[in-house]
């Protein structure tokens, strides 16, 4: 069941819901809220060099944040723009910190804004799912699939959050089911 | 339900930090908002799931490097006594 901005309104007042900061009123749709781009962009650099690098994110030893840097190159773009290249990944945030923690029957989908879409942009890549319990800011992965740069602002409303109430509650949700059972289903409430 | 984790490094983000999750296979590495991390370096990880010998069950509230979510860490990794659960 997805809410509607009243109820995500509600639910941030009860504060079911945390985003900090809060969005304006303008950021609210009838069932999303728009969140807004942080300065900080990374941008994958693909060095030339006739060594090719490959990627395993299988190696026991592949350490996603440290083997990233190695390719990357952080912008910080407060009080300026960035024009994001055709074709080429740029990792993002939010501006906005959310936090899911205080009601298990909450998730969340991140999606892109019709208007930057049509433009050729798109701010993830598959993973849209802000599960049950996320804290934190929401990391975008941003291709430009024009054929022309764009060009970005901090502060510039980059996303919609669309909020949904789970049928039930996660499993982690329930409050010491678990206690002195072995390995076994969970099938009953506290 | 509090995981004791361990700092590794600073995230790609300044508002992130990337952790070791201890798991019956090893460390795992998630990277976190820096205001999920609780008192003595502990991550919030809602009700473990499932406990066999001395492990535990827990879901992550991100997906670790690896791509998990569940992973199985030692019992006295969690800041509250299975007993207060």
């Amino acid at each position: 069941m997805i809410l509607t901005d009243r109820e995500i309104q509600i639910g941030i007042e009860r504060g079911s819901i945390l985003i900090e900061p809060r969005p304006l009123e303008v950021a609210y749709s009838s069932t999303s809220v728009d969140l807004t781009l942080d300065p900080i962009i990374t941008e994958l650099i693909q060095k030339k060099s006739a060594i090719k690098k490959v990627i395993d994110p299988t190696d026991p030893d592949f350490d996603a944040e440290e083997n990233m840097a190695e390719v990357s190159k952080i912008h910080d773009i407060s009080g300026t723009y960035y024009d994001i290249p055709p074709n080429n990944l740029h990792l993002g945030w939010t501006a906005e910190r959310v936090d899911l923690r205080h009601d298990p029957k909450l998730a969340a989908r991140v999606e892109g804004k019709s208007s930057l879409a049509r433009l050729g942009l798109a701010v993830h890549m598959t993973a849209p799912t802000i599960h049950a319990g996320f804290n934190g800011r929401i990391r975008w992965e941003i291709v430009n699939f024009g054929t022309m740069p764009i060009r970005v602002r901090p502060g510039m409303r980059i996303c919609q959050l669309v909020f949904e109430q789970t049928l039930g509650t996660p499993q982690k949700g329930y409050h010491g089911q678990f206690v002195n059972q072995t390995v076994q289903p969970i099938t009953k409430k506290t | 339900m509090k995981l004791r984790v361990k700092k590794i490094r600073d995230g790609m983000h300044p508002s992130e930090t990337v952790v070791a999750i201890p798991t019956s296979e090893g460390d795992e590495r998630l990277t976190v908002d820096k205001n999920a991390l609780g008192e003595n370096t502990t991550l919030e990880i809602g009700w473990p799931l499932r406990q066999k010998d001395n492990l535990v069950l827990i879901e992550l509230p991100r997906e670790t490097q690896s791509g998990a979510w569940r992973v199985w860490v030692p019992r006295d990794a969690l800041e509250e006594s299975m007993a207060a659960a």
